[in-house]
């Protein structure tokens, strides 16, 4: 008998160690990723493997990461914002726009209300309404990217100099466009860890129901992540423009959606929300700018560089699926 | 021929769940199937369901292995199994839904006649006249819901058939009427049958055999006219008997904290009572008299259409039930998993949500340590079982996450007025409702008005001071000091049963309402 029961023992000490391994793996995943996918990339070209190259990373992610931080918040409350590419041309485009009436300050606090109202149309139709938020951001999409070219037929181009300065100059040996990621990142990761709204966020993509009964501002929450990623969008609209000084309506920001989506499932936020951690989705988005950085560095073709991009999409989602049917 | 479990093993992280249990069901017996909460019933049955996979150990059904099968090669090996959850589709018919996946075609598309005669024949079988087969199933009651479910699983003629819980949702009448249909079944079919259920007083009525699971092991398994309830429930909890509950003494006194007057909801209303400080109403009706929709309406999660609701003398009426906590007034819903749980979130989590934010948590940066010292002392108060702030909901065993659920509201200087519970003992074993029960009493003792909706007399009896008995969304009666269950059974049925011949009573339709919000 008490063989019996040490041999249980031992079975069960065996599966708790099997389950603790296979959390470990999960988590263990994308580091390891990124740290062999940098290895690969090192051995192929070794530049890859400098201060300078990461730094060009970071610029070249800088937007992505902007929108991404929101974005992941906003789909773990179960919500989703296909328009973001085309937000991000329609903000800009006022920018460029609205330079010469308005001076910076102006265009910029011009540019930030866009993004915000963009967001906030959003959130009304699909928090407040009820609609489904893949049909409503799909519809906003078309719409918002046909304004932007309405409004600038041609890309605009030739912004103040003082404006460019947000895309080249650096601050203690960093671009600005990096500090202004890290101060994004650093917001999320705060606003998800320490603040109350942090759980109430995740409680929406959890369980609705729930979360209404037991008295969350459902509703608000909604509008208000909505309105923080057109906001955020915005941000990142002035940083690629000031970056790359033109603002070219039919092509900014084009499949941006799906970059970010794809960088938020590899950075383990499930589809259909409901957790999620903020710093993951930064290794997501890192892994995804480390991929298209390497595959330049070997002088791989942009067809495909792209082609590469949406093998990574369906590998997270895959990774998405493995993850719900063992967790 | 006969249905064998083999030393089954399984285990959520480092939760081990099932600690190797053994279990065999002759064909052609019905097993009775106990055990609290959190004793590895679900599990059992999801293993050997194919929901999930054990770690070790083998189920056999007639010495096919079970092990690692799916879901269909489990029902295709003569497995049956009818959960607790309903798995059944409001959109399509009631013939429809029981020929889903295995439908009757001539010339390559759905014999839609032949369905309906069949569902119908099988609905006879099952003693139900009733049911249209041709009818919605959105339109059917949940009692009727469940006999869909039955026929259904009948349908495929298993071997095996396993039912969890069935009665949990079912009045007396469909009760009795389904434990005359299991009987015959195995009777005449020769299937062997896994009865899990709550209510022991059903398993003399219904079962060969009872086996008890406690702690993740079979405790025994012993013939049923060898067993008492007593024993049964020592088993389950040996040092928790309901009998020894008291309903909480404690003088209710004041002025009314909750005056309905006339107030109607939906179909339910005109309804009029008071609830001072410290009082206990329960709320006592069948399936669809309209419990959930009055405490709904109470707790601001439906709009009242007409009435008046006073809280403290002042006249309410609550948008969302956002506006209603700020009041002080809360609900525990009914249906755990879809309404109240928050099956990911960590326990700590799950109890302190509401309160994120507010008073008496902090405003600005959440307080982790604060946010600890509140778990603790919930889970000292309920005996919150494992005491662990970190595992998440879906881990917890139905009566302990009920438990969290109720725990929520008793977060000290959230300025409590009024507690609305909907079945709050649904699917919860008989040592968590003890516990259950004491926390409710701590309410009343510090003077914090109770309402509670309940299915169970018994329930109402042991808690109410006094009862509001509805009938298809009428208020049938207001007793003061409810003594006598068989009475408060009678005047429900009674209801029902003359709201039906009046065709006028009968017009109002008992759907559930659906709140997009």
């Amino acid at each position: 008998m008490t063989d019996t029961g040490l041999t249980r023992a031992a079975a069960a000490a065996d599966e708790k160690a099997e389950r603790d391994w296979f959390e470990i793996a999960v988590a263990a995943a994308l580091p390891a990723a990124i740290a062999l996918l940098a290895l690969f990339f090192y051995v192929k070209a070794p530049v890859f493997m400098t201060a300078n190259n990461w730094i060009a990373i970071s610029v070249q992610v800088s937007a992505l990461m902007t929108i991404s931080i929101p974005f992941a918040m906003l789909l773990m409350a179960g919500k989703i914002d296909l328009s973001v590419g085309s937000t991000l041309a329609l903000c800009g485009v006022v920018a460029g726009l609205s330079f010469e009436p308005l001076g910076i300050t102006g265009a910029v606090l011009l540019t930030l209300a866009v993004g915000t109202g963009a967001g906030l149309i959003n959130g009304v139709l699909v928090s407040s309404i009820g609609m489904s938020p893949i049909i409503v951001t799909l519809g906003t999409l078309t719409l918002i990217r046909g304004l932007a070219q309405w409004l600038a037929p041609n890309p605009i181009f030739g912004f103040p100099e003082e404006f460019l300065v947000i895309g080249y100059e650096r601050i203690f040996g960093l671009p600005v466009l990096t500090w202004i990621m890290l101060a994004v990142i650093a917001l999320g990761a705060a606003v998800m860890a320490l603040l109350p709204i942090g759980p109430q966020i995740v409680a929406l993509g959890v369980n609705r129901r729930a979360a209404f009964l037991v008295g969350l501002r459902v509703k608000a929450i909604g509008v208000g992540l909505y309105a923080a990623t057109g906001f955020f969008v915005a941000v990142a609209a002035l940083m690629s423009i000031s970056r790359i000084n033109s603002a070219p309506a039919g092509t900014l920001g084009i499949g941006v959606e799906l970059s970010v989506l794809t960088a938020v499932l590899l950075g383990g936020i499930p589809f259909t929300g409901g957790k999620g951690s903020v710093l993951r989705v930064v290794l997501g988005v890192w892994l995804l700018g480390m991929l298209s950085n390497g595959l330049i560095l070997m002088n791989v073709p942009t067809e495909l560089s792209l082609m590469t991009t949406g093998i990574v999409l369906v590998v997270a989602a895959g990774l998405d699926v493995l993850r719900a049917r063992r967790g | 021929m006969r249905l064998e479990v083999k030393d089954l093993r399984k285990s959520y992280g480092s939760v081990a769940v099932l600690k190797g249990v053994d279990l065999q069901v002759e064909a052609g017996k019905v097993l009775a199937f106990l055990g609290a909460n959190g004793a590895g019933k679900s599990t059992l049955l999801n293993c050997i369901s194919g929901a999930q996979d054990a770690d070790k150990g083998d189920i056999l059904a007639g010495g096919a292995s079970l092990r690692d099968a799916t879901p269909r090669q489990v029902q295709n090996l003569g497995v049956a199994i009818i959960y607790q959850h309903f798995q059944v589709f409001e959109g399509l018919t009631v013939a429809e839904n029981i020929f889903l996946g295995h439908e009757i075609k001539r010339g390559g598309r759905v014999d839609r006649r032949a369905q309906n005669g069949k569902a119908r024949e099988l609905l006879a079988r099952l003693g139900v006249s009733g049911i249209n087969p041709r009818a919605e199933l959105g339109t059917l009651g949940v009692g009727e819901r469940k006999v869909v479910e039955i026929a259904r699983a009948l349908r495929l003629k298993p071997r095996f058939l396993i039912l969890d819980e069935p009665t949990a949702s079912l009045s007396d009448k469909e009760a009795k009427a389904l434990h005359a249909v299991i009987r015959q079944a195995v009777a005449k079919d020769g299937i062997g049958v896994i009865y899990v259920t709550h209510f022991l007083d059903e398993i003399h009525k219904v079962a060969d055999q009872v086996t008890i699971l406690r702690d993740g092991r079979i405790l025994w398994t012993r013939p049923v006219e060898e067993v008492t309830i007593a024993d049964m429930t020592d088993a389950i909890s040996p040092d928790a008997l309901l009998k020894g509950i008291e309903r909480p003494g404690f003088t209710p006194s004041g002025p009314a904290v909750l005056k309905m007057d006339g107030l109607s909801t939906g179909f339910v209303g005109p309804v009029s009572a008071e609830l001072r400080a410290g009082e206990v109403l329960g709320i006592y009706g069948l399936m669809g008299a309209g419990r959930t929709e009055l405490l709904e309406c109470l707790s601001g999660a439906a709009p009242k259409s007409s009435g008046r609701i006073e809280l403290d003398g002042q006249d309410v009426s609550f948008a969302a039930p956002r506006e209603a906590l700020s009041q002080g007034v809360a609900l525990v819903a009914s249906d755990r998993k879809e309404q109240s749980l928050f099956a990911s979130f960590a326990a700590v989590e799950n109890l302190l949500v509401p309160h994120f934010g507010r008073s008496p948590m902090p405003r600005l940066l959440r307080d982790f340590r604060r946010e600890g010292r509140e778990f603790e002392r919930a889970a000292r108060r309920l005996n919150i079982q494992p005491p662990n702030p970190r595992l998440q909901g879906q881990r917890f065993s139905g009566g302990n996450a009920q438990k969290i659920m109720v725990g929520r509201w008793l977060v000290e200087g959230t300025g409590l007025k009024l507690l609305l519970l909907d079945e709050p003992t649904q699917g919860v074993d008989i040592g968590a409702r003890h516990e259950l029960y004491e926390a409710l009493a701590d309410v009343k003792r510090k003077g914090t008005a109770v309402a509670v909706a309940s299915s169970d007399a018994t329930e109402i009896c042991l808690l109410a001071d006094k009862v509001l008995v509805l009938g298809r969304g009428r208020q049938v009666a207001l007793i003061d000091n409810p003594q006598d269950e068989e009475m408060l059974i009678e005047l429900a049925h009674r209801a029902e049963h003359s709201a039906q011949q009046d065709p006028a009573a009968a017009e109002p339709e008992a759907k559930e309402m659906e709140l997009t919000q």
